[in-house]
This record gives structure tokens, C-alpha cells and sequence, in this order.
């Protein structure tokens, strides 16, 4: 992982503390999600992983500085933020990339309104927010001050999953701490049912205005009308994060990074890369090449190694590939494995998670399923093929979420970079990879439902 | 400028189908027998089907969404 150390323009002022040693890595191996695999976090950027183990509030402020007295706020060095974050062009980290500062404007004009910090991180593959939550809670409730009192918001949130129980102390404590050095913030901290959809935003700003916790149809979005009618910003808890370092430093101490979930061999890895880092570096696979990279989350794409691994890990950079960051998932799919029965889980799991809300998305994820896993199982022919794409036209753009956009993401891009296992499995009723596909362990981890309605 | 467009609350509705009976030219149905609506209105007749459609609707699901002067 020696390349990935791409740490050269990092300042060295000290403030960050000492430099990466050796192999840059300092495990820190526990279990933590939905599935309880094994999480390893690995900072190779000191912006917010990397640091103290935990922070206690003293040593956040030791490594970060210390934000306004009181407060917890800042504004970095222009007292405007919002134009310090459009300086930087931050985007929001849950998954659509949106400008962070275009969602403040549409909201910082009104009086009052809500900030919920989303920390409920319904990604199966993904454990980016629960590291930084477990890691870094005082820089996400700073973040999420620093946004409230930008927007002049007059409460907050902090929204979690209700199994996330080592985030959830790890945030009760950070809290506890700021209360004993007076910072003078109100933050609830509301927890939801642990089903793929409930951080979706309007899910989030849904269930805290006393309904279920699953998404709506807005005709006027949250910003101008959210919880309770009072206008309301969900931010992901790495967007806030990194919005409490653009209010110490500035857009120009700010380093841009990312955070991403690496699943490989049976194990998350939270990485922070620079935006220039490629797949490739990232992955890291020892030996050889896998044949295909599954890029943002379930609801993401796959694209073939070759086109892949040169790309860096920045969502822009991904987009024009035809791809996109996502909420920073990346599994590498072994040679050995098969991108049909990997993709037909994982749909199977889509559509188990739907919301069960909007005809397309309860019938048509689930009619999309069936024809792949026929496939997966060698029992479906050239019809599945041509059913999968009729469906696929059909279920796009027509739910109340993008969840059922993100399914088709998925299959359209598996179609595309599965070609050639597609066709043995349509035409021969073989795998190229398995005698028995279902047999073997899967790549993609699809937890049990037991939340997911 | 945009024009006028139906459209649908995938949420609220249950794919019952009136809308398509009324106004089949505007809207189209899906393998499971849900509207197909995301149709612009350019002319005054449409917009009167669309209204037909709209008032058809058990659910309140369909509505027409204005059309923007400056694009958007």
C-alpha cells in the first residue's frame, strides 16, 4: 500500500501530528455494521481519520485546533463560510455529491430550520461514517454547529441507525464532554430501524416529523419545507466533518480527501485517500488482478478492472467514466468469482430492501431480481436478457426515491461488464467461473433483513 | 421556459388505472399496470386531458406541475 501514501503536499506544521511511519497504516481492527465483519481502519491522510486513536475533546482540539470559544463554530478566515465551502467545492458524502454551499443558499435565507447530521449508514459494504463517528465524533457535532449557525438553524440532530450502539456511545460520550467544557449546543440523537433505506434523506426528514422512517415524494424539497415544515438540511456525517475543517482552516488549509469502504477477503477497510489515488492503488491486491470493480454501493456500478484501475477516486473523475463515488464503496471482484451471481444477490437484496411504497420499485426490483437469479442458476435463457432490459427501462426514474435507480445501475453496468458470463449463462445454462455458482461464497455481503421490513 | 407537465406520486399512488383510461394518450402503463406519466403538456388540449386525469385519480396522485418561465 506504499503507493497509496500520496501525502507529500500534506503542511507539516505540526499540527497534524507526526508523519505516517513505515506502512503508513495503524490498524485498528474491531468489529462494527450490520454484518459484523471485521472493520480495519487505515489513515494514510491526517485530515480525519488519523490522529488519536479516539478523540477526547482536549485532544481534538490539540489536533485540530480549537474552533470559537464556546460554540464549537467557526467560519474560517473570510467569516463566510458558505463561500469558503463553494471555494473548495465540497460535496455532500452520503452518496449524491451534491455542492454543500448550493444547499446551504437555498436554506440560509430563511429563519429557523433544522440540521440533522446522517450517520445512519444503510450501505451493506460501507463503514466510512460509523470509523469517523467511532473515531472523530467531536468533528462531525462541530461540523454540525458550525452548519447550524451558518444556516441559522435553531436545532439539530444527529440520526443513527438503532443497532449502531459503539457510535452511539462514542457520541453520547463526545457529548457529555462538550457539555462539561460549557459549549453551549443542543444536539438530540434520534435512532431509526436499521433497514438499507432509513438514511435516505427524505426518509430521515420523514421519520422525524413523527412518520415512518422511509422515503417520501416531495413536491417542495426539505431545504425549504423538511421537518415539522421548518426548512432542513440532512448532511452526512462526513460532509459535516469536513465542513468543521473548512471552518478552521479555510479553503486553504483544506485538504481535500475522502473517505472509502475497501471489501476484500471477507473484510471492510476504511481508507481516507487523496482524490488522485487511483482504484488501483487503493485496492491494493496482491497478485492477481481482479476482474472487475463494483464502484459507490449497491446501488452503484461495476466496471471492468482494465477500465477501472487507473481512474482516481474522485466522484467528478468517476462520472466521466461512466461511474461515480457513491457513498466511497469499492470491492474488487476476484477472477475466480462470478459477476452474475455477485450482481443477482445483491439486486435479490435491492429488492428485498424496497420501501414497498411505489408499484415500480415493489413489482419491478422484484421482477428484476428473479430474472437474473434464473440466470445465476442457469435455468433462464436469452429471454431473461431481454426481459431484464424492458424492466430496467421501466423501473428507471419512476419511484419515490432513487432506490430503484440505483438497482438498475447496477444491473445495466453488470449487463455491460459481465458480457461474456451473462452469455454463457443465458445460452449454455453454465458458469464460467463455478460448476455450482450458489455453492460458492459470495464477494458482496447482503445482510439478513431482519430490520428491513 | 418549460411547459406544463403531468405527473405522478409514486407513493401515493396504487396503480388502479383510471388515469389511463382517461387520458391514454398521455399516459402509458408498465408491466405491472402502474402509469407511466412524466408527459409535457404543450397545448391547451392536453392540458385539459391532464386535468381529466388528475380529477380521475381515487388517490390524488396525479398532478400537473407547472411550467417554469427561465428554464430552471
Amino acid at each position: 500500500m506504499s503507493q497509496l501514501r500520496l501525502v507529500g503536499d500534506q503542511p507539516d506544521d505540526g499540527r497534524h501530528g507526526p508523519p505516517d511511519s513505515g506502512t503508513g497504516h495503524r490498524p485498528d481492527e474491531r468489529r462494527a455494521g450490520v454484518l459484523g465483519l471485521p472493520v480495519v481502519y487505515q489513515a494514510h491522510r491526517p485530515e480525519l481519520v488519523s490522529g488519536p486513536e479516539v478523540d477526547t475533546l482536549r485532544r481534538h482540539t490539540a489536533w485540530y485546533g480549537r474552533p470559537d470559544p464556546g460554540t464549537g463554530t467557526g467560519t474560517g478566515p473570510s467569516g463566510d463560510l458558505v463561500a469558503e465551502l463553494d471555494a473548495v467545492a465540497l460535496a455532500g458524502r452520503g452518496g449524491a455529491h451534491f455542492a454543500v454551499a448550493r444547499k446551504w443558499r437555498s436554506t440560509a435565507s430563511r429563519d429557523g430550520g433544522v440540521v440533522v447530521a446522517n450517520g445512519a449508514e444503510g450501505e451493506p459494504a460501507s463503514a466510512k461514517d460509523a470509523a469517523l463517528l467511532q473515531h472523530r465524533p467531536h468533528l462531525v457535532l462541530d461540523g454540525l454547529a458550525c452548519a447550524a449557525a451558518a444556516v441559522g438553524a435553531t436545532r439539530t440532530v444527529l440520526w443513527l441507525h438503532e443497532g449502531a450502539s459503539a457510535s452511539h456511545s462514542a457520541v453520547s460520550r463526545a457529548l457529555t464532554e462538550r457539555r462539561s467544557a460549557g459549549l453551549r449546543e443542543r444536539v438530540e440523537v434520534v435512532t431509526g430501524p436499521e433497514h438499507y433505506l432509513s438514511g435516505e434523506s427524505s426518509a430521515v426528514v420523514r421519520a422525524l416529523s413523527d412518520g415512518p422512517a422511509l422515503p417520501a415524494f416531495r413536491r417542495v424539497p426539505a431545504t425549504v419545507s423538511g421537518i415539522g415544515g421548518e426548512p432542513t438540511l440532512v448532511h452526512n456525517v462526513e460532509t459535516l466533518a469536513r465542513v468543521a475543517l473548512v471552518a478552521r482552516g479555510g479553503r486553504d488549509g483544506y485538504r481535500d480527501t475522502t473517505l472509502v469502504t475497501v471489501v476484500a477477503e471477507g473484510r471492510r477497510t476504511v481508507l481516507e485517500v487523496d482524490p488522485r489515488s487511483t482504484v488501483e492503488q487503493v485496492v491494493a491486491v496482491g497478485g492477481v488482478a481482479p476482474q472487475a470493480v463494483l464502484l459507490g454501493g449497491y446501488g452503484g456500478t461495476w466496471l471492468p478492472w482494465t477500465a477501472a484501475a487507473q481512474l482516481p477516486l474522485h466522484h467528478q473523475a468517476l462520472r466521466d467514466a461512466g461511474a461515480g463515488l457513491g457513498a466511497g464503496v469499492v470491492v474488487p471482484l476476484p477472477a475466480d468469482a462470478c459477476g452474475v451471481v455477485e450482481t443477482a444477490g445483491v439486486l435479490d437484496y435491492l429488492a428485498r430492501s424496497s420501501a414497498r411504497q411505489c408499484g415500480p420499485c415493489l413489482f419491478g426490483l422484484r421482477a428484476i431480481a428473479d430474472q437474473l437469479l434464473e440466470l445465476a442458476q442457469g435455468e433462464g435463457g436469452r429471454g431473461n436478457l431481454r426481459r431484464l432490459r424492458t424492466f430496467a427501462a421501466e423501473v428507471e426514474g419512476r419511484g419515490g426515491c432513487h432506490h430503484p435507480d440505483g438497482a438498475v445501475r447496477l444491473l445495466l453496468s453488470a449487463v455491460t461488464t459481465f458480457e461474456a458470463d451473462l452469455s454463457a449463462h443465458s445460452r449454455h445454462g453454465r458458469c464460467l467461473h463455478r460448476d455450482d455458482p450458489f455453492a460458492a461464497p459470495v464477494v458482496l455481503p447482503v445482510p439478513a433483513l431482519a430490520g428491513a421490513r | 421556459m418549460t411547459v406544463a407537465r403531468l405527473r405522478v406520486d409514486p407513493v401515493a399512488c396504487d396503480g388502479i388505472g383510471m388515469c389511463a383510461h382517461v387520458a391514454p394518450r398521455l399516459v402509458g402503463v408498465d408491466s405491472w399496470g402502474f402509469p407511466i406519466v412524466d408527459t409535457a403538456l404543450p397545448k391547451d388540449r392536453d392540458l385539459r386531458h391532464a386535468e381529466a386525469a388528475v380529477a380521475s385519480c381515487p388517490r390524488g396522485a396525479l398532478f400537473i406541475e407547472p411550467g417554469r418561465p427561465d428554464g430552471h
